[in-house]
Order: C-alpha cells, then structure tokens, then sequence
C-alpha cells in the first residue's frame, strides 16, 4: 500500500536547513495497523504529512497504492488525498459552524456529490461511530471524544484506502482514548490500512507493528 | 456548485462580524444610493430642459431676422431687417441641396373656436417639412401637404391640448378630423391631429399650410422664419453651412457683417452637441462620484475578506486537506464578496428607487421632471458591483490559495 525509499526531507530556515528526515525505508501492507513514535521533534508529523501528501519532501520516493507521488502537482496531490487518503488530527479540526452531520459530509462535498446523498451517508457514518443522535450538534457542544470519533467518521465517508491520524488521543482522557482506539481497530478490521503517530505505549501496542523515529531515521521494528 | 452548504458559508461569513459586515455594507448601499439617486437627478433635468425647449430634431438650422444695430451702407441703425418671399426663395435656390426646409409664420394667441368651446393657442404657418423638421407626431389623419401650400386650404393640424380643450370629453383624434373649427374667426377644416409626448407648448399649437397663414392672417409677404433640416451633415459641415449663409444673408439684407441682431442663423446641431456634453459631463460626474464610493466600498469588502481568510488560516488548511482544490477555495471566496456587494447594492439601488420616486410628484419644475432611475443604468450599477465584488475579492482569495494545508494544520 505504502512504500517509502531513502525519503529525505529538510526544512530551510532563514540560511540554515534543518534536516527532518534523513532517509526513511518503509513498507506498509494494505490493512496494516502501524503506529509511528518517537521522542518529540523526531519528525513523526513530518513524515505523516509526506505520507498524506500535504507536504513534499527533497529525494527519494514514495509510491502509494502502485502510484508514483513524486513531484505531484498541488491539484493532482488534492486528487489522490480525496480518492486515497482520510486524515484524524489531534485537535480534531472540526469546522466550528457547521454541524456534526455537516462536518462529516464535507469531503464529499469536494467530490461533488448530490447534497442529499452526502447527507445520508454522513448519517450512516455517524450512526457507525456512535453518534445518530448528535447529528445536528455543534462541535462545541460535544466533548473531546465525541469530536474525535465525528472527525473520524469524517475521515471514513470518502472510502480512503489509508487513515493518517496525527496523536488522534493526543488531547484526549485515557478512557475516551481507549474508546477512539477500539474504533480505529474495528475500521482497521474492515480492511483499511491505518498509520497512527503517537506518543503513547498503550496506544502503539494495539498496533500491528511499530515504527520508531530516532533523529530522523527508522531506529528498528518489531512485530 | 451553489447549493445549501454553499449559502450556509456565506451567511456564516457575513455573519460572523455584523457591525463589520453592516459598516461596509451601508458604504456600498450608500455608494449605489448616490449613484442612483444623482443619475436619476440628472436624467430629471434633462427631461425638463428637453420639454421646455421643445423636442425638435436636432439636426437643423433656423434663419430669423431682428432689428440691426449697425449703421451700414447709408442706412441707420436700429432697423428693422425683414425676410421677404424674394430673400427666402433667393436663399433656397443659392443653397446645396437641403434635406427638409420649412417657412414659417407665427401668431401667438389665435383663437381657436370649435362650437361654444375656446381658446388661444399658438398658430403656426408652416411648410409639409415641418413635419420631419419638428419630429411632429400625427396620431390621427394627415399632416399639411404640398396640395394644401400650392392651393392656399383652409386646413387646420391641431394640438393634443387643442383637442383636449374644446372637444367634447373623450373624443378621440380619429373623431376630431373632419371637424370644423374657427382660427382667428375664418373657418378651417381638421384635417389631422398631433401630440409631442412630453412637451408642453408644442400640444397647444395648431398647425396651417404656410401660404393660407400668409395669405390671412400676415399683412405682408414676411416669413418670419425658416428652419432648414440638415439630414445627416455633420456638426463642422452645419458650422460651415451657417457661416457662409449668415454671411449670404448679411450681404443680401443689407445688414453690416459684425451685426449679431439684424439676421442670424441658429444652428441646432451645436445647441444639441453643447446640450450632449453638458449631461455627458453630468452622467460622467455621477458616475465618478459613485464608482469612488464604490471603491470605498469594495476596498472595505476587500478588508473583510482578508481578515476573514486570516481567521480562517486553519479552517482552510483543513479544506485543502480533505480535498478541497485551489478552484474550489477561490470560488468560495468570490462567491462571498459577490454576494455581500450584491445584497448591499441591492438595498442602495431600492432605495435610491424609492427615493426618487417618493419626491418626483413634488419636484415639477420648469427645468426639471420625471426625476427616475433607467432600466440600463441599474444594470449597468449591477454589473459595476459585481466586477467590483470579483475585483475585490482576488487579492483575498490567492492568499487563501496560498495557504498550504500543513502550515494551516500545525498544532501550536
Ligand atoms: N515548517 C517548518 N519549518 C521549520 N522547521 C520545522 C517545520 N515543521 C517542523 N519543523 C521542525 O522539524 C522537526 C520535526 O518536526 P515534527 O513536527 O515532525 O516533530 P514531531 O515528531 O511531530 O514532534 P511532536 O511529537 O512534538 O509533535 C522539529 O525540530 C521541528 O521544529
Ligand atoms: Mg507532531
């Protein structure tokens, strides 16, 4: 699903240039659940933003579904993130005007689907995570799991192949946590592959498989 | 796509800041208003210098003759000059060829009579070029004819106003031809009717062949005026026209060449061309005025939608990140300046509208009426706020376009 070869990547500052990723080989199998970790600063956003394309990154290559990502245009990277990709964020980023139902029909709206089916399929998806009842909600009405869980439906209504969840229990209690986490298992169990940053044990060991980020570089793996 | 979710956005938008919002609305309300309202203003003195000075066709030129000032070859000054037959038909034949020529002789305050009604009325003698020369709207039967001139009929082509005034109530232009009707107590048939939409001497006028008026109702041969039609010579061929025939005239009548009251030549083309610029530089005037509290406006609507776009930094990141395009991005912007300039504009274009018309009845003037804002002129203001709102809104949307999604989505 997702192959990574000698990624580097560095950000200029003024005339300095910090270097994030200093050669990153990876390979993440459809319906792998992987947890990326690493002490702060390492570089885990940095990579999961290459992965979801919202940023680019300086040599190597990156091939995502058997597609080449290299030097992809601004509107062809939107293209792939609509088609492939689903994004959970630790502060949730749930638009404050719009209601639960609305938030979560969003990126349909960007694939131009009818409003009606874009409705009622945000209905179906927050009906799966447990929220029917909160569809015509307020993001501030609703407490910090009940955003995460309407963000993740958010991030399932496209069919994406891959969910990139940045500390998706970042900002989170460790009861809500667990319950964010079973629900990312049980999209997992349907087939969909997850890739999750986070800083917490409990957390990276529901996963398949762990990737640790030392100075910019994978430190080792295990099962 | 402009559905519901697209509207929500917007309110949201023009919302979220209200006395912002209202503040720079009520500049573009207020830039249309005045727009509106000084276009209707002007279109208002227009109407009313065009009515009082009657709504002849501009293209022509008018030979009258006054008294002379001058001492010039024996004669003395403060003469009488006079335009005989002889001159007239002289002048003709000395003259290229002329698209219409109309002689005529005038008596003010005639008494026109039909049955026990009457009234006075301006007698106008005239030639059947009158007709095209003074854009004279026959709405029923016919208007003097060269049979009428070369036979010297009593006919008669009356005024809306005549009509009104002596025959009976209801009666319609068709009914009145045939009748006969008293001019200066010798009998005339009606043999047509006219009415000048919007002028408010020429309906109380009655119009007769020019060699009947002569014959009847003038003591001499003295034509008291000839207007000639210029077709479609332009403005510096008429200039040129009036120059050589003043001069023909001066040499003929024996009137000293710096003379400017024994006989002139009035040229209407230039009247009409210093008419056109004076309100073209009115309409110009308007219309700077408003585009510049339109800019006002569009710059303020340029300031919300930067400032929206800045607290939006996140928001937008997000967008990009769940797929939305740069295309996308830019159109929600546009759509939102669009839609702000337009509400706005709307509400100074129906007031402005209202306004006018709420004071038309009690502005009647000699120089001014019918004060109202035209169709194309509106349009016109809608068009403005439109390509204002996009103008506007450009600057805004490519900083929005300019935003990348990581940036946006860093968790500070
Ligand atoms: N836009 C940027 N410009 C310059 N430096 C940046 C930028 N984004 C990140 N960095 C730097 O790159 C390094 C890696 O950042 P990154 O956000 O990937 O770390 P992280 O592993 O996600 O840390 P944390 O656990 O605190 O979220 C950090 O030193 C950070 O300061
Ligand atoms: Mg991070």
């Amino acid at each position: 699903m997702i192959e990574l070869n000698s990624i580097r990547k560095a950000y200029q500052t003024g005339s300095q240039s910090l270097i994030v990723l200093k050669g990153i080989d990876c390979t993440i199998e459809e319906g792998e659940l992987v947890a990326i970790m690493g002490s702060s600063g390492s570089g885990k956003s940095t990579l999961l933003n290459v992965l979801g394309l919202l940023d680019d990154f300086d040599e190597g290559s990156y091939v995502l579904n058997g597609q080449n990502m290299d030097g992809l245009s601004e509107k062809a990277a939107a293209r792939y993130r609509s088609d492939f990709l689903g994004f959970v964020f630790q502060s949730f980023n749930l638009i404050s005007y719009k209601t639960a139902l609305e938030n979560v029909a969003l990126p349909l709206y960007y694939q131009s689907v009818p409003r009606k089916e874009r409705q009622a399929r945000a209905m179906a998806f927050l009906t799966k995570v447990g929220l029917a009842d909160w569809a015509e909600h307020l993001p501030n009405q609703m407490s910090g799991g009940q955003k995460q869980r309407v963000a993740i439906a958010r991030a399932l209504i496209a069919n994406p192949s891959v969910i990139l969840a940045d500390e998706p229990t970042g900002a989170l209690d460790s009861v809500t946590s667990d319950e964010v986490m079973a629900l990312l298992k049980e999209i997992n169990s349907e087939g969909i592959t997850i890739v999750v940053v986070t800083h917490e044990n409990e957390i990276a060991n529901q996963c398949d498989r762990i990737i640790r980020l030392k100075d910019g570089r994978i430190e080792g793996a295990n099962a | 796509m402009m559905d519901r979710d697209t509207w929500l956005e917007i309110f949201h938008t023009v919302l979220s800041n209200p006395l912002r919002t209202g503040l720079t609305g009520l500049s573009i309300a207020l830039g249309i208003f005045i727009l509106v309202v000084m276009q209707g203003l002007g279109a208002g003195l227009e109407t009313g210098v065009k009515q009082t000075f009657g709504d002849d066709a501009a293209n022509l030129m008018e030979v009258e003759t006054g008294n002379a000032q001058l001492a010039f070859r024996g004669r003395k000054p403060n003469r009488r000059i006079e335009l005989h037959n002889a001159d007239e038909q002289a002048m003709r034949s000395q003259m290229d060829s002329v698209p219409a020529w109309s002689r005529l002789v005038y008596r003010w305050g005639s008494t026109v009579r039909y049955g026990n009604e009457q009234g006075s009325y301006g007698l106008r003698g005239v030639d059947p070029d009158q007709r095209e020369i003074g854009q004279v709207n026959v709405t029923a039967g016919r208007f003097v004819s060269d049979r009428d001139i070369a036979q010297r009929r009593k006919v008669a082509v009356i005024g809306g106003q005549v009509l009104a005034d002596l025959f009976p109530r209801g009666t319609k232009p068709e009914q009145a031809v045939g009748s006969l009707v008293q001019v200066r107590g010798i009998q005339f048939a009606v043999v047509g009717t006219f009415n000048q939409s919007g002028s408010r001497w020429e309906n109380r006028s009655v119009y007769v062949p020019f060699s009947t008026a002569q014959q009847l109702f003038s003591n001499s041969d003295v034509v008291s005026r000839v207007a000639i039609g210029t077709g479609e010579a332009s403005i510096d061929d008429t200039r040129e026209t009036t120059t050589s025939l003043t001069g023909w005239l001066k040499d003929r009548l024996v009137v000293h060449p710096d003379d400017a009251e024994g006989v002139w030549v009035d040229n209407r083309n230039e009247q009409a061309e210093m008419y056109r610029q004076i309100f073209g530089g009115i309409r110009l005037f308007v219309w700077f005025v408003g585009m510049m509290t339109l800019l006002a406006g569009a710059m303020g609507v340029a300031n919300i939608m930067t400032i929206v776009v800045r607290e939006r930094n996140k928001e937008i990141g997000v967008r990009k990140a769940l797929g939305a395009t740069s295309g996308s991005i830019v159109a929600q912007i546009v759509q939102e300046a669009v839609f702000l300039m337009l509400i706005s504009g709307c509400i100074g274009l129906l007031a402005g509208t209202w306004l006018l018309q709420g004071i038309a009845p009690f502005v009647e003037h000699e120089f001014f009426s019918n004060p109202r804002v035209d169709f194309r002129s509106a349009l016109l203001a809608l068009g403005v706020l439109i390509f204002v709102g996009v103008i506007s809104a450009i600057g805004p949307a490519l900083r929005a376009v300019s935003i990348r999604p990581v940036e946006a989505l860093r968790d500070e």
